[in-house]
This record gives C-alpha cells, structure tokens and sequence, in this order.
C-alpha cells in the first residue's frame, strides 16, 4: 500500500546555542492512504510538530517529507500554500472558523479560496452528515465547542484532499462531542477513503484509528495496529515506565 | 463573490466599531482639504466674474504701458494717461463710445464717522462714467454727479455706512474730500456692489483733482467700445493711434490680467495657506489611521494565521486587508467630500469674523476639487494601512495556533537597526536645522534639516516612549498607587503602538507651538523696532488692511507740527520704484525732521544733503547690492527713470523702511499721495494726553485717522500677528482633535485586546472606578509624551524658522512661556477627554464574561 504522506530521517530545532531544542530526532514515519493513523506521545514529544512538517505548515531542520509523491523540502512558499489549500485539510484543536463567515461559507472557505466550484452533491452530503443543515447561515459565536469542531471537520472534508491533519480536534470538548467529531473522522475514512492523520493525547480518541503511532523524545518509539483504548493506555503506561526507569538510571 | 473580498467586506461590518476612529480622521482631513479647494474655486470664480461684469460693455482699455510691481498692490502701479488722449480716440475708425475713467484709493467715512469697509477688500474711488455701457455701475436711486463734491456711492457702502441720497460726509482719497451723496448705484443690474468692495463716483473733474497726481488733465484709463468690430479688431484699430509708452487690449484680456492679478497674489498665497494646514491634518490621520491597522492586523493574526493554512496565499491575506483600507478610503473620503462643503463655508466665516470679508456668491467646484481630496483620502487610507497589510501577509501560518504577538519594536534586531537609522536622520537633521538657521541663513536647508528631524523623532519614537513613560510617569505610582503603577506599565507595554498614538499629537502640538513661537517672534521684532526706532510721542495712522483704506492725508503732517503743543511732526509717504529690477517701497519724508522724530542708529553722509536727485539707504540693504556713500541708482519710476547718489546711509529694521527720499525728489512721480504715518515730537512740558486731545481735534478735519501714544502704536503694529495666530490655531485645531481621536481610538482597541485581563483584575476586585482610572491616566501619559516632544520640537523649529527667514539679521527671538505652559497643560488635559469613551468600556465590562470569553 502506498503511503499518503512520509517523513524519512526528519529533524526540527527550534532556537540557537543554550536554548536549542530538537523536537524531531531523525524520525521515519509513513502514514498509510485510506487509512485513520493517530499519533501519541507525552507533552514535548514531538507529535505535533511531526504533524505539522507533514502538513507543510511548518518546515523540516532536516530530513525530508513528501504528501504522497510531492517531496516538501523544496517547496517555496507559493507551492506550499497551494498545496495546503488543494490537497491537504486541517482541523486544530481550537480557534478552526473566521468568526465574521457564516457557518457555510467557513465550509467552502478553501475551495473559494482557490476560486473553484465546490462539488454541491459532495458539499450537502457532508452537511447532511455532520448534521448542521440547520445551522448554515449562523456565525461561528452561535455555536457550541462541538457543533464548530464538526464544521471543522466539515471544512477539512470540503475539497477531498489527500490528507486531513487533525492537531487535537477533540481537546476543547466533552466526551460526548469529541466522540462525535471522531465519529466523522472515521466515517470519512470507511466511506470514501479519506486519509487521516490526527494527533491526540486521549487513549479513547487514539481508539477510533487504524493505527497507533507513539513519539518520545522525538524519535518513533512504538505501533500498535488495531488499537482499543486500554491496549492504548497499557503501551503509554509503558512508555511511562521506561522513561522512569532511564531517568532514574 | 471572490472570497478576499468577501472576507474583508465581513471584517469590514464586523470591526465597524474600531475603525470608526480611522473613519472619523480621513473624514475630517477629506473635508478639511475640499473645503479649501472648494474655496479657492469659489473665490477664483466670483472674482472672474466680478472683473468680467466690471468690463461687460467695455471692448478695450487703453492704459500706460508704464507699469512698477509694487509689493502690495495688485497689478502693481501704472502712470496715468494724458486726458486728451480721450477725444483723439472718440474719433477713431469703429470706436462708439470713448469714456476716460480716472481710479484711485477713496475710504469712504459712515454717517457714524467711521470709516465703511477697509479690511481687506478695495475702496475704491473714481469718476462716474456716463456711457452706460462702458460703466458697469446702474443708478439705483438719485442722479449722477453733475457738481463739484456730489457723489454716488455703491448700495453696499451705504448701507454699511448708514448713507442716503441728501447725505453730507467725507470721502479719504486721503486729503478729506467733502462730499453730498447724490446717487447710490447697483454693480450690474442688482448687485450691491463689487464683492465687497467700495466705490465713491465723483464727477470727472473731482475725480482728477483728488485722484491724480497733478490734480487735472490726467486719467488712469480709456475705455472704448464698438458697435462695428470686434474686441481685436478695435485694439488693432486703436493701436495705430497711441503713442510711445501707451498700449491697448481687450476687454476680455483686462478682465484675464484683473483675474490672474487677484489669483496670483491673493488667492494663491491664501489657498496655498489653506492646503498647508490640511496637509497637516492629513498627516496627522495618517499617524492615526497607520496606528488603527497595524493594531487591528495585529488582534486578527490568529485569523490570518488560519487563513494561510487553509491555503490563503500571501497576496490574497494582503489583498484583503487592503482591499479593507481601501473600501474606508474610498467611503470615508466621500463622507469627506460631502463635509468640505461646510467646512467651506466655514471658513469662509472664520474669515469674516476676523473682519476679513471674502466675495460672496455661488459655490463652485471643478472636477479636481472632488478628484484630488477623493484621491487623497483613499490613498492615504492604503498608504496608511500598506505596512499592517504586508506584516499580515507574511503571517506564518503556526501562528493560527499560538496567541496574540508581542510587541517587539523596542528591543531586538530590528530594534537596534531602528535606533541606529533613527539616530542617523536626527544627528543629519539637527546640524542641518541649525546650520541652516544661523549661517546663511537658508531657508532650504532648515526646512530639510526639519523634514529629517520629524523623521528621526517618528522612528525613534518606540525608543523614546519607553523611556518617556518611564519618566512622565514617574509620580503616578506614588500619586496613585496601583492604579498609577498598572497605568504606567500598559502606556509602556506596546511601545510602538504608544510612539505611533503619540505621534499624531506630537506633529499637531510641534505645528502649534512652532506657530506659536515664530508668531511672539516676529512680535518681538516689531515691538522692538516701534521701540528702537520711534523716539516721537504720538503717532497718527489710518489703519487698514489688505487693499482698503486710502492712508493718512500728507497737508496733516503740517497742520499737526502747526500746533503750539508740537515740537515736531514729520510725515512719512509710501513711494515706489523699480530698483536693480525688483519693486521696492521708498519712505518718503523730510530727511532731516524724521531722524529728529526716529532713530535711524549711525548715520553716515548727510541727511540734509539728499535733495532731488539724493538718496538715503539702510545698511544692510546697500552692503546687499554693494552700494557705497556716492554710489549712483537708478530708480524707475511710473513716468521716467532717474539716476539717484547715495548721500546717506543709516541703520535698518527701523519704521523708515530700507530707502528714504525727499518730498521734492518723490513729488515729480508721485501717483496717488498719502502719508502712511506721522510721527509727533511734543515741545517739553506738554503731556501725551494734553497733544493728544490737541492732535485730535485738527485730525478730525481731515477724516480722523487715529491718534496712539508710542504704546499703543507699537500694539497696533503687532496685533495683525495676533489674529494671524488666532486664525492659525483655529485652523490646526482640526489636525489636534484628530490626534486626540487617534489616543481615544487607540485605547478603545487596546482594552478589547485586555478584555480577560481587565476580567482578571476586576474578578480580584478593582472597582470600576480604578478601572477607568487606569484607562484614563494611560491616555494622559500618552498625550503628555506626544505634547512634551512636540513643544520641544515645535520651539526648536520655531527658533530656526525665526532665524532662517531673518536675513538682516535684526529680528528678535522670543519665546512665549506662558502661551507654551498652556499648551503643556491642554495637551495632557485633551488626553483625559480622550480617555473618556474606552475608560467608559473598560468600566461596562462584564466580569464573568471578560474572564471566560475566548
């Protein structure tokens, strides 16, 4: 299976001299295509870091990325933009709608942004789906947490990019609208294929992937294929135990 | 829709609120700067159509060629005709009606025995002419001047002087000329008069006698008109008959000449006035509406960020805040355009309350005065908001995941490269400004040497108001306590955006107290020259201003030195000549009697000597054309010209101006005569009051000018500076209270962006009185940082602006503590007012919203 996105030997500093700090070590992940790949760690680990030099938010120190055969590396900041605005979705874990757009118009946000037509059957399918045919022309403020991480994910559905990156989309929520949000995630990878990418700090949120990747300190240190939420929570207990463990040696 | 402009179109509705300050500030300078141009087309206009009512029916006017460029009057001043010109014309080939017209200055006196008009517009006096096409006055009432002293006045002169048909009074041409209203005429067919200028019509032989300078056979022009050929034709025509030094030209050409006179001098310098100060409201929008954007831009990078990483590219992000800068621009300017119409009339009202009387007549606006402005204020809308809109395009696209930035303009690299070119212009511009100033002095170099100051200051004004902060608000924390202290620290957190409010104010306060300062100089400097160089007693003038009033009488300088109680009494004349090709002002006086009356400093040569053909220079006026004792000049005059010795030489900056002759050597060439001042010398003994009741009753006879100890001359020399100033501040008070909207605007963002910290400190219980006092004194430290460095700025310029436009190097320089104290105190003061509104939102907040709100 051919991945849709990959890093290979990715390194990231962040500042100069005493400060420095290397949130990528080296790291070589592949995120598989028409699959749900979640990605753990501790606070530090670099999980979203990772994510975000995938997503070509941000650039590597070091190493190199592709989206799917698109190496990033060499990209300017035109190809960049591009790239985000047609192939790649986003969800964050807060602050994903302009609060001056209505409801839709946050919707097609990147599609009008590139000036193309958005697919109308595709578009309503969606907004049956995340079920907020009611709520169209409301602003973002009207909303609860919830219902504007769904059009969010709404959002990054839109274009049926490549890749949707997903940066704790269910921090800023209860259970029951996290489980929500995952549940459209998930969806859109059974329904149509749709590659997704999430980083979270939430054993049962990591539960909805296909895959479990863990980060330490930078680098891969874990997999787990077909996760439920307590296998998740015994590897990060794990973890844990090993980080105690080399820290006290 | 494209989506950048949806998106800035939504930012737009949503922000309306904040940017109604910007609004507000390219509002108010649009309007300012239509208004002025809306003026001078207006003025331009009724003066156009003034001059061509005036020559309606007249095809062409034969006049002298001989014409001298007189400082002070426009079209400068031409030799009169011989008067027989008039019937050789009458005869001529295609002339109808050949007219002579004799013109001058008359200042008419009121039933009250004041003077009727004066202030700024002509009074005019000259000859009723018969041919009712060649005269573009109409009898509205009574009959023409038939007999010696009868007089038609124009319908607005008498009803400003209270005059009717049957009247008795005087007319200054300035011997007093008594006269019996006869007629009261219309300008055209309904108008009360030329604009609003007198006119006194007396019969022609009158007219010469107290209008020309030999009293008879002389005219100042021929007005012709033909029933057969056209304007051209009929000067061709006439051309042939007219000897040397006489020429002739159309109707519609004098009307051109009258127009671009008037436009050239008056109302150029007027509008070019005007502009300057909407130049600086202007510029003090832009500090205002700069600082708006870049806050705005700032509190909106989240929203930006995310744009970008929705795949926004850098252009669109800029294309929409601009595209938002320019909608404003465009809307506020047309808001502008509407409000310059009012501010026209305005105007237009200032001046006339300060007795300046402009044409009235319908507005009139060309395509420029609504382009220009429109123009203006749209551009400075997207020039203002340029720099917030490229920092917002290069938001990194992380940034929707971080908080707000920090403000970084006071420290770090670009910190650094910002005070080392900051440092850079100032050390280039002070020298500049002071060398430009004392050597030279050139006016070209303090003007630059300025430009770089201001420039330097607005650079290193994050610098400076970190520093500023921490020194003007030193006593708050121990006046205030906690309040005083948090006050301090949020005027000194964002460093740039305090050195931008601040510097709105400081540019509006430096114009101030640079006005200021150059106007209680150039005071200075005529106070100082009343008291250096006027050693009489009393003095007696005709004041007046702009083209009106017609001067003092000559015969009274005799009559007054007549009196027993006068030692002695010298009258000094207003003469003109061409000299080395330029206009120059003659004094014109018994030499020998005025050094007795003022002090003319060392005299070298003989006063007593100057005869016909002598000449008296001041110093610094010959060693300027390189003139020695015995040095021939030639002075043109309206009839001939004339070599001239210099036989005297004294000290200038005095009341006797740079050139002095005698009556008999002025008398050949002289036009109309008037004295401008007389100086009295009282015999020992007498007191200033007991000469002047003396001097009064004879001044009375001849239209009494007014009559002013030493004292009271030297104020009335100086009060035109005064109602300058006045005029001037009224006009800068627009740039100020734009300024003072830019500190209010500022603050009301800033307490949005606080919003959860406010909440904080309320939750931990700050009443809501310290709350808004810490609004308030934030605005006060902002507006005592702008106020401090704009009188430091203003008083510096002021000093070199006063040094550089002294070229003879005998002004004065003052600098007006008092006027200056008050302005330090308004300026702080202002900033409360402008704290007023956001101290008031900050208070409405609601504690658990601002603390939860996201």
């Amino acid at each position: 299976m051919t991945a849709a996105a990959r890093v290979e030997e990715a390194v990231k500093e962040y500042g100069a001299g005493e400060t420095r700090v290397r949130a990528l070590d080296g790291v070589s992940v592949e995120f598989a295509a028409a699959r749900f790949t979640a990605v753990m760690g501790p606070s530090g680990s670099g999980k979203s870091t990772l994510v975000h030099c995938a997503a070509g938010l941000d650039t590597l120190s070091g190493g190199r990325a592709w989206l799917g055969e698109t190496e990033l590396s060499g990209l300017g900041d035109r190809e960049l933009t591009l790239l985000r605005r047609e192939r790649i979705g986003f969800v964050f874990q807060a602050f994903n709608l302009l609060p001056t757009l209505t409801v839709r118009e946050n919707i097609t946000l990147p599609l009008d942004l590139g000036g193309a037509a958005p697919d109308r059957e595709w578009l309503d399918a969606l907004i049956d789906v995340v079920g907020l045919g009611d709520r169209l022309q409301h602003r973002p403020s009207q909303l609860s947490g919830g219902q504007q991480q769904r059009v969010a994910v709404a959002r990054a559905l839109a274009g049926r990019p490549a890749v949707v990156f997903a940066d704790e989309p269910t921090g800023n929520l209860d259970s029951r609208s996290g489980g929500e949000v995952l549940g459209l995630l998930r969806s859109a990878v059974d329904t149509v294929r749709q590659s997704v990418v999430m980083v979270t700090h939430d054993p049962a949120a990591a539960a909805y992937a296909d895959t479990v990747l863990f980060l330490a300190d930078g680098r891969l240190v874990d997999t787990v294929q077909q996760p439920t939420a307590e296998r998740v929570l015994d590897r990060m207990k794990a973890l844990d135990g090993r980080r105690g463990k080399a820290a006290a040696r | 829709m494209n989506a950048s402009v949806r998106i800035g179109a939504r930012s737009l509705l949503a922000h309306r609120r904040r940017l109604f300050g910007t609004v507000l500030s390219i509002v108010l300078g649009v309007a300012f700067l239509t208004g002025t141009m809306v003026l001078g087309d207006t003025l331009r206009a009724n003066f156009d159509t003034l001059f061509a009512d005036a020559n309606a029916g007249t095809d062409a006017v034969v006049r002298s060629a001989r014409v001298l460029d007189a400082p002070d009057v426009p079209g400068g001043i031409r030799a009169p005709l011989d008067e027989s010109l008039t019937e050789r014309l009458r005869t001529a080939p295609g002339v109808s009606a050949a007219e002579p017209s004799v013109q001058g200055a008359g200042q008419l006196i009121g039933a009250d025995g004041k003077p009727v008009g004066g202030q700024g517009p002509p009074t005019l006096a000259g000859n009723w002419i018969d041919d009712p096409k060649l005269n573009p006055y109409r009898l509205a009432e009574g009959r023409a001047p038939a007999a010696p002293g009868e007089a038609v006045v124009n319908r607005g002169a008498a009803k400003a002087g209270g005059l009717e048909v049957g009247d008795s009074t005087v007319l200054r041409t300035p011997d007093p000329v008594r006269i019996t209203v006869v007629g009261i005429a219309t300008f055209g067919a309904d108008a009360d008069g030329m604009g609003p200028s007198t006119f006194t019509a007396l019969t022609l032989a009158d007219a010469q006698a107290h209008l020309t300078p030999k009293g008879s056979g002389q005219v100042s022009t021929v007005r012709l008109r033909s029933d057969s050929l056209s304007q051209r034709q009929l000067v061709d025509e006439v051309q042939k008959l007219l000897p040397d030094g006489v020429e002739a030209l159309t109707g519609a050409d004098a009307t051109a000449q009258s127009t671009a006179d008037v436009s050239g001098r008056f109302l150029s310098l007027f509008t070019t006035l005007l502009l300057v100060f909407a130049g600086v409201a202007l510029l003090v929008a832009t500090f205002t509406i700069h600082n708006t954007f870049a806050i705005v831009t700032a509190q909106r990078t989240r929203e930006n960020a995310l744009l970008r990483a929705l795949g926004a590219s850098r252009r669109q992000v800029l294309g929409t805040t601009l595209g938002e800068a320019l909608a404003i621009g465009v809307l506020a300017s047309a808001l502008g355009l509407l409000g310059g119409f009012g501010v026209a009339a305005g105007l237009k009202a200032l001046f006339a309350a300060i007795g300046f009387t402009l044409p009235t007549g319908g507005t009139v606006v060309h395509a420029a005065t609504v382009l220009l402005p429109l123009l203006t204020g749209t551009l400075v809308a997207a020039a203002s908001a340029l720099v917030p809109a490229l920092r917002a395009a290069r938001t990194a696209p992380l940034a929707a995941l971080r908080d707000t930035a920090v403000d970084a303009s006071a420290q770090g690299r670009s910190a650094a490269v910002r005070k080392a070119v900051g440092a850079l212009v100032l050390l280039g511009g002070l020298p500049a400004v002071v060398v430009g100033a004392t050597r030279g002095p050139s006016l070209a170099l303090t003007v630059g040497g300025a430009l770089a100051l201001l420039a330097g200051t607005v650079v290193l004004g994050p610098v400076a108001a970190v520093l500023a902060v921490r020194v003007l608000g030193a006593p708050l924390p121990r006046l205030r306590g906690v309040t005083g202290a948090l006050a301090r620290r949020n005027a000194a957190r964002n460093p740039g955006r305090t050195a931008a409010t601040a510097t709105a104010l400081m540019v509006g306060v430096a114009v101030v107290t640079l006005f200021t300062v150059f106007g209680a100089s150039v005071k200075a400097t005529l106070d100082d020259t009343v008291s250096r160089s006027f050693a009489g007693d009393l003095a007696v003038t005709a004041p007046a201003t702009g083209a009106g009033g017609s001067g003092v009488s000559p015969k009274l300088a005799p009559a007054v030195a007549a009196l027993p109680e006068v030692g002695t009494a010298v009258g000094l004349g207003r003469g003109a000549a061409r000299i080395d090709g330029h206009g120059a002002r003659l004094g014109v006086a018994d030499p020998v009697a005025l050094a007795r009356v003022t002090d003319l400093g060392r005299v070298d040569g003989s006063l007593a000597d100057l005869g016909t053909d002598g000449l008296a220079v001041s110093r610094p006026e010959a060693e300027a054309h390189g003139w020695r004792l015995g040095s021939t000049v030639q002075l043109q005059f309206t009839d001939t010209t004339a070599a001239f010795t210099v036989r005297a030489l004294y000290a200038g900056g005095g009341v006797a101006g740079d050139y002095l002759i005698s009556r008999p050597a002025w008398e050949p060439h002289r036009v109309q005569d008037a004295d401008t001042l007389v100086v009295v010398a009282l015999r020992p003994g007498v007191t200033v009051d007991q000469g002047k009741a003396a001097i009064g009753r004879i001044a009375a006879a001849y239209g009494s000018p007014q009559v002013q100890t030493r004292a009271e001359y030297a104020e009335s020399s100086a009060s035109g500076v005064d109602t300058m100033l006045s005029v001037v501040y009224a006009l800068l008070a627009l740039a100020v209270l734009i300024a003072l909207l830019g500190i209010a605007n500022t603050l009301t963002l800033a307490v949005h962006e606080r919003t959860r910290e406010l909440g904080l400190l309320r939750a931990v219980g700050q009443t809501r009185a310290q709350l808004r006092a810490v609004v308030r004194w934030e605005s006060v430290l902002v507006a005592a940082f702008g106020t401090t460095g704009g009188l430091l700025l203003g008083a510096l310029l002021g000093w070199a602006l006063t040094r550089a436009s002294d070229g003879a190097g005998t002004g004065s320089f003052a600098l007006p503590l008092g006027r200056l104290a008050v302005v330090a105190l308004v300026g702080p003061a202002a900033g409360v007012l402008a704290g007023l509104r956001p101290a008031a939102r900050a208070a409405k907040l609601d504690v658990l919203r601002a603390v939860a709100g996201g």
